[in-house]
């Protein structure tokens, strides 16, 4: 346990001694739901509800969106790629440590910092707009939504971990991996809710572990699903977390024989 | 003595995709992907026993690499086997991995952007080290290799010398009994690559490691290692000691001498065997035995400005030994 710790704390210094790289993520994602939050403050108009979203709501949903892709989405899935198409990778596989425990280590550091920073940010903006967001004030939900976004962010790693493994056999996993990414940003939620999509594209979705990510999260923090429909659908997301587990791994163990197999 | 290494028939394909040239062979290799198997590595078998030095020499490309990364399990042979410390090395058990170390001079384990302290302190972890005997280590690897107060600056801001020493430590921090070098001195300047060489042999004498070391740089191999392993192609050519393969393949030394004014070919062609004569400046293969006589007859003859004797390098070496097997 203690080299897991270990990477965690050396994980948290680098990110947090490369200001630059941070600073950009956070500007980068910042802006995103700044231009959400004007786009719907704007859609909203004096309109009191949109496609059952109160103003308040959909206002909260967007300042979510910042804090869970601060969880959920933060990781090293590129510089997983860039590891094993370089060689680097080498140097975890001849030492007594397992890489998927220690990217987790590292990914989960990363996370920590951006979570924090995340949550700053929404504070500043909940100053503006005083009394406009919605805090739920049952301790079940709180604990739900916290049950819900880290299953998420594990599901997120163990998917991200699969993709960026593919660099095994292929020098060109990145583009995999951005595709993924950007079809992720979209299926989960993360611009906007699913509401808005068609029904038969929404239910398709729903068969998908993407709007797990987002859009279930948050909707369980603003009460739109009731406590028995969210127990149910955190029992899914848990399966989809074993499925995710499972598949990184095997990819993982059959990459890492591959290159075993065929030369570093 | 116990054997720390054995292989017996080790050998590797590697397995490479081959392409037309062209635009149109890159639209066939998307279709129809044809593959090309390489021999990197050819039934090498060599025991080499717990405590030994040994230098392992052949050119670019013979095969080095390949052997050392199935010895420190990295690599899967295609047939053969090795045992390394009683393993299996491609088992990547953790009891192998805890008495094992490689070092890739081009590669780095080292965090870049912080102090290689934290590295250190992650490898304490992953080795399992108890703290009293991982700053024991600590404090004679930095003694040894002089690393200081370098530990506490971003490995980024250190030189290339700074960051192989502490590379080196990091590798060394939980004393593996078998230690695999691979061109340990690369880019360094002389005295880097000497104080690299003292820690060596210090490492193997201290710690009765095993140690097996890849380089391109004689002098490493002349000062560290008494018996060497040489393969080209993929195919053991030499095993045995080093003064043996020395006289027997290097059976001259090269001058290298400038002058000042121009001296003919021809004149120079009775101490050796000219190499290169360029405007004022002459390359000249002279036979062991003649070099003292030829050495003093031109420094009396010829108006010299800079005169230097070289010894043949391991490349020249392993190319004699190719070309004469």
């Amino acid at each position: 346990m203690t080299k897991y710790l270990r990477a965690y704390s050396i994980s948290l210094q680098e990110t947090l001694q490369r200001r630059t790289t941070l600073m950009m993520d956070r500007v980068g994602g910042f802006a995103i739901v700044l231009s959400l939050f004007s786009f719907w403050n704007a859609l909203l108009g004096d309109k009191s509800s949109f496609l059952g979203y109160s103003r308040q709501e959909m206002l909260t949903y967007v300042l979510l969106i910042n804090v869970l892709r601060a969880l959920v989405f933060t990781g090293r899935g590129w510089q997983l790629v860039g590891e094993i198409s370089s060689g680097r990778i080498s140097s975890y596989l001849v030492r007594p440590i397992d890489y998927y425990g220690y990217a987790l280590a590292l990914d989960l550091a990363q996370k920590t910092v951006h979570v924090v920073f995340a949550f700053l940010e929404v504070a500043i903006l909940a100053v503006f707009i005083r009394g406009a967001l919605f805090i739920p004030t049952r301790w079940e939900t709180w604990l739900m939504f916290v049950l819900a976004a880290g299953l998420s962010s594990l599901i997120f790693f163990f998917m991200e971990f699969m993709i960026s493994s593919l660099a095994f056999w292929t020098s060109e996993s990145g583009g995999p991996l951005f595709c993924f990414e950007l079809f992720l940003s979209f299926a989960a939620g993360a611009f906007f809710p699913l509401d808005v999509l068609p029904e038969a594209l929404r239910r398709a979705l729903s068969a998908t572990p993407f709007p797990y990510m987002v859009y279930f999260p948050a909707r369980v923090f603003l009460e739109k699903v009731s406590p028995t429909e969210a127990a149910k659908l955190i029992a899914i997301e848990s399966c989809w977390l074993v499925v995710f587990i499972a598949a990184a791994l095997s990819v993982w163990h059959v990459g890492v024989n591959s290159y075993a197999a065929e030369g570093g | 003595m116990t054997i720390a290494l054995e292989t017996k028939g080790l050998t590797k394909d590697y397995r490479s995709p081959v392409k037309e040239p062209g635009l149109w062979g890159g639209v066939k290799a998307l279709f129809d992907r044809q593959f090309k198997d390489t021999r990197a590595v050819d039934a090498v078998s060599f025991k080499i026993e717990e405590g030994e030095l040994v230098g392992f020499l052949g050119a670019n490309g013979a095969g080095k690499t390949t052997t050392l990364k199935m010895l420190s399990g990295l690599l899967t042979p295609t047939s053969g086997e090795a045992t390394a410390l009683g393993h299996v090395p491609w088992k990547r058990e953790a009891a192998f991995q805890k008495k094992i170390s490689l070092v890739m001079g081009q590669r780095t384990q080292l965090w870049w952007e912080i102090p290689a302290l934290e590295t250190f302190k992650l490898n304490q972890a992953i080795y399992g080290i108890p703290e009293a005997e991982f700053k024991m280590h600590l404090t004679e690897l930095v003694d040894l290799l002089e690393l200081g107060d370098h530990l506490q600056v971003p490995v980024k801001k250190l030189s290339l010398g700074q960051r192989m020493r502490a590379e080196m430590a990091a590798a060394l921090l939980h004393r593996p009994k078998l230690l695999l070098l691979d061109e340990p001195t690369i880019g360094l300047d002389v005295v880097m690559q000497k104080k690299v060489r003292e820690f060596v042999k210090a490492y193997n004498v201290r710690n009765g490691a095993t140690i097996m070391l890849t380089s391109h740089n004689m002098t490493d191999v002349v000062e560290l290692c008494k018996r060497v392993i040489v393969i080209e192609r993929g195919r053991l050519l030499y095993d045995g000691s080093l003064d043996r393969l020395v006289e027997r393949y290097a059976d001259h030394k090269i001058f290298k001498v400038r002058f000042s004014k121009p001296i003919s070919a021809a004149d120079l062609g009775q101490f050796g065997t000219v190499v290169n004569v360029a405007d004022m400046t002459a390359e000249i293969e002279v036979p062991r035995a003649e070099v003292a006589a030829a050495a003093a007859a031109i420094l009396r003859t010829y108006p010299v400005k800079d005169f230097n004797i070289e010894d043949v390098d391991i490349d020249d070496i392993v190319r004699r030994l190719f070309t004469h097997s």
